[in-house]
């Protein structure tokens, strides 16, 4: 049996400025410092088999982060969670911990939704944005720009396709819950809805005032994926 | 958890915002309400590089286990960061708890390069305090630096209440003891700055004035507070042993030039280069016991979880229990998994085969610092290493299959001629020479690298002349074609950085207007190429009037006033003289282990390393 494990955990505060690579570097670290030694990659040059399920944008709060790992001995899950608790800077809480037995390779690999709630600087009730919701879904196609990978050139993409569901939430400020295409098959990010809705319902609000969380990340349901956390 | 929002806006739209954020590992919290002093220990450069500098961690580590005090950090921001704060409004601010600087007690900077000064007054312009000591009130923060560059610390004079000289590991906090003790007392700035005014290590430059002759050399420094001593005494420390350093420094979220555990072994250097200030103010060599040395880097280790471990000193090799040291530290990190790191090794038979044990196949470059071109060159700046002790070690490690050899050259040294330059070009030619004849072959490449010589205050050297700035380029050139060759790398600095510094380094109180102006016209971060502008300096230099010869090309009488005289490093003027005076001669001197040579330094400490292999 393999010692796999997951962790939970979520990223509050400033520290939301940390990207993902000083993420993956920062737990590296406290794995060593508790004496979690992580099974390595063959090769030439071999690299520790962690990573997240879902790499989170620099600049996005959640509590559903999901750390993925193999271990060279098999470890408790509370100890687990505790030992890495107290390793932990400012703004990360390791909320649990839990054996990995899939038959799936990876999470990262069966990941294909993700929830997120994004707050706009705006008045929830300034307007209906329940009819602007739905209007704004009932468009044939919903055209944003997307940085290509290889040419660096910005294109105009539709994205209708991949937005899910979008409802408004609760709130004194415009909540909107979004549900997007997430993982290696299809992906949204939520910063092209953002771009397109602010657009569409004539915001005349700032993205940098404009806060993201993520709240949940979803797996495949053939992959049959049971976190026992 | 809270976040400021004004911030939070600012930190979606610029460039590695992780650099302002603080909340690193080990960050030392305190509720400033608990605490009777307010330290910014800042920085005058990037986060990146402020936090690779062991020196911040040792004093905020020493500063913070004092209850009443609190030592928070503070460092340049970058321009977009920078451009940002000033349109929001938002002063700069402390990483700990985002106060702003202004409201701290002390706003403190440590000087280590020239270029850094005028990013120091950018900072205190973000920080909304004024730049020069006589526009600040009573409720601006005291402003204090320290490090090697205070030890001219007159280009500065105008804009620093106070500069420590020497180790600060105990005067910093001893100042502010003082500093608690003159609060409580109810006294005014002026009033603190008198009680400290005789204690070790303390300059206050308003307290002095200085006169000028009429060829612009200095006439006489006249003090204006009686109770400021005639010259100030660097703080020694005499055993470092017991200083207490970081076991458990900050962890930086981001990737910066240096993420390692770092432990210095010893300060001072017992060798002499008489060009190198370090080699001098840091004497007499002091060394932390190898127990201590094995004891902080396990519980530094221990506590980062860092994948490497270096060592810090002048010169790795000259601990005095090296060997058994080196051994000790191959086995630690390899139980832990820890790659170590030794820099500056001399390299004799005993480094190679640790080389060969800690970088396996994975071999860094080879690196050498002969400075010099000529035997003859080297015996005048006394870097005592010779051709066979070069080409010896180059075999060597060809033969242990280093691919790259890296040289250090100086240029401008005094008594420089071109054949010392096609002496740089020799040394290179026959290192690619011995791997072509060692039957190796592969690719080999040597790389030359080329810094220009500034003249250093309190260096024997601190009354020579420099080379202009064409007189660079035309070495430069010079050497450029004489280094066109196959499997050669040639690398230099930029020349009229050198002169900048060089004006700096040796400057006096009148260079403030030259930091005004260069502040006016947007300079700062000038140790980045992308942010240098050559055109700013130049117009600040016409527009302050500074005539640049003056300060860099000028070799100083040896019974002229120096800006520097004023700083007692505690090694003697009349040492200095006699190196420079050898220099000139071409003779050299030894290191001081086989025999003491008079520096002045046991006047003031006990030197425990100077004359131990004497026979």
């Amino acid at each position: 049996m393999s010692n796999k494990y997951v962790i939970k955990f979520a990223k509050e505060g400033y520290i939301k400025y940390t990207s993902h690579l000083d993420m993956l570097r920062l737990f590296k670290r406290a794995f060593k410092k508790c004496g979690i030694r992580l099974a390595h990659s063959q090769g030439f040059n071999p690299h520790p088999k962690m990573g997240f399920a879902q790499p989170l944008s620099l600049g996005y709060t959640s509590r559903c982060e999901l750390l993925e790992f193999e271990t060279m001995e098999s470890q408790s899950t509370a100890d687990l969670k505790e030992k890495l608790a107290a390793m932990m800077p400012m703004g990360i809480e390791i909320l649990a911990a839990a054996p990995l037995n899939v038959s799936a390779k990876s999470l990262a690999g069966v990941v294909d939704e993700a929830l997120y709630k994004v707050v706009f600087p705006v008045d929830a009730s300034s307007a209906d944005f329940d009819k602007i919701v739905a209007d704004y879904l009932a468009q044939d196609e919903i055209l944003a720009e997307k940085r290509q990978k290889k040419t660096k050139k910005m294109a105009t993409v539709d994205i209708r396709g991949k937005i899910r569901k979008i409802a408004v939430g609760e709130g004194e400020r415009l909540t909107l819950m979004m549900n997007l295409d997430c993982g290696s098959i299809s992906n949204l990010s939520p910063e092209q809805v953002i771009a397109s809705f602010v657009k569409f319902a004539e915001l005349p609000i700032d993205r940098y005032d404009i806060e993201v969380e993520r709240l949940e990340i979803m797996f495949e349901k053939k992959a049959g994926i049971k976190l026992q956390f | 958890m809270y976040v400021n929002e004004k911030l939070n806006n600012l930190l979606k739209r610029v460039e590695k915002p992780a650099r302002y954020i603080g909340g690193e590992n080990h960050i030392v919290m305190k509720d400033p309400a608990d605490v009777k002093a307010r330290f910014a220990f800042a920085f005058p450069d990037l986060y990146e590089i402020g936090m690779s500098y062991m020196g911040l961690q040792i004093l905020y580590n020493i500063m913070n286990k004092k209850e009443d005090v609190y030592c928070e950090r503070v460092f340049a921001p970058a321009p977009d960061m920078a451009g940002l704060m000033k349109e929001e409004g938002i002063p700069l601010f402390t990483l700990e708890t985002k106060t702003p600087v202004k409201e701290m007690d002390f706003f403190g900077f440590t000087l280590q390069y020239e270029m850094s000064f005028t990013s120091i007054l950018d900072m205190m312009q973000q920080a909304e305090v004024p730049m020069l000591s006589a526009d600040r009130g009573e409720d601006d923060p005291i402003i204090v630096c320290g490090g090697p560059c205070a030890y001219n610390p007159e280009p500065l004079a105008d804009f620093v209440d106070i500069f420590l000289i020497g180790d600060g590991e105990e005067s910093l906090p001893k100042l502010m003891e003082r500093y608690i003790e003159a609060k409580e007392k109810g006294l005014s700035k002026r009033e603190f700055f008198e009680l400290i005014a005789g204690d070790t290590g303390v300059y206050i430059p308003s307290f002095y004035d200085v006169k000028y002759a009429e060829d612009g050399k200095i006439l006489a420094y006249e003090k204006n507070y009686e109770g400021a001593p005639d010259r100030v005494q660097r703080y020694i420390i005499d055993d470092i042993e017991d200083v207490p350093f970081p076991e458990e420094p900050l962890v930086p979220l981001i990737e910066t030039v240096h993420d390692r555990s770092v432990i210095e072994t010893f300060r001072g250097c017992t060798r002499g280069c008489r060009f190198c200030q370090a080699g001098m103010i840091y004497r007499p060599v002091r060394e932390r016991s190898k127990d201590k040395i094995m004891d902080l880097a396990r519980k530094q280790l221990a506590s980062t979880g860092h994948e490497e471990l270096s060592l810090l000193s002048l010169s790795t090799s000259d601990y005095s229990q090296f060997e058994p040291l080196a051994i000790e530290l191959m086995r630690e990190c390899k139980a832990q998994n820890v790659s170590l790191s030794l820099p500056s090794l001399r390299l004799d038979t005993f480094s190679f085969n640790v080389l060969e044990e800690i970088q396996g196949y994975k071999k860094s470059g080879l690196t050498f610092a002969p400075e010099a071109g000529t035997q003859r060159l080297r015996d005048v700046i006394n870097k005592g290493i010779t051709e066979k002790d070069i080409f010896d070690a180059v075999e060597q490690a060809i033969e242990l299959g280093w691919k790259h050899i890296k040289l250090y050259f100086m240029i401008g040294l005094p008594t420089e001629t071109d054949a010392d330059l096609d002496g740089i070009a020799d040394i290179a030619r026959r290192i690619v020479e011995i791997h072509k004849n060692s039957g190796k072959g592969g690719r080999f490449n040597v790389t030359v690298s080329v810094s220009n010589f500034v003249p250093k205050a309190h260096t024997p050297f601190q009354w020579a002349k420099q080379d202009t700035t064409a007189e660079f380029t035309r070495k430069h050139n010079y050497l450029f074609e004489k280094l066109k060759m196959k499997g050669v790398t040639f690398n230099y600095h930029d020349d009229s950085v050198s002169t900048l510094e060089a004006i700096f380094a040796r400057g006096d109180r009148r260079l403030s207007s030259l930091l005004l102006e260069a502040n006016r016209l947007g300079c700062k971060l000038d140790g980045w190429s992308e942010h240098f502008s050559l055109e700013k300096w130049h117009q600040a230099i016409e527009n302050a009037g500074v005539d640049v010869d003056f300060y860099t090309t000028r070799g100083r009488e040896y019974d002229e006033i120096l800006p520097w005289d004023i700083i007692d490093s505690a090694i003697t003027k009349k040492f200095l003289l006699s190196e420079m005076e050898k220099a000139t001669k071409e003779t050299v001197t030894p290191d001081c282990r086989y025999g003491c040579r008079g520096c002045g330094i046991n006047a003031r400490t006990t030197c425990k390393l100077g004359g131990i292999y004497e026979q």
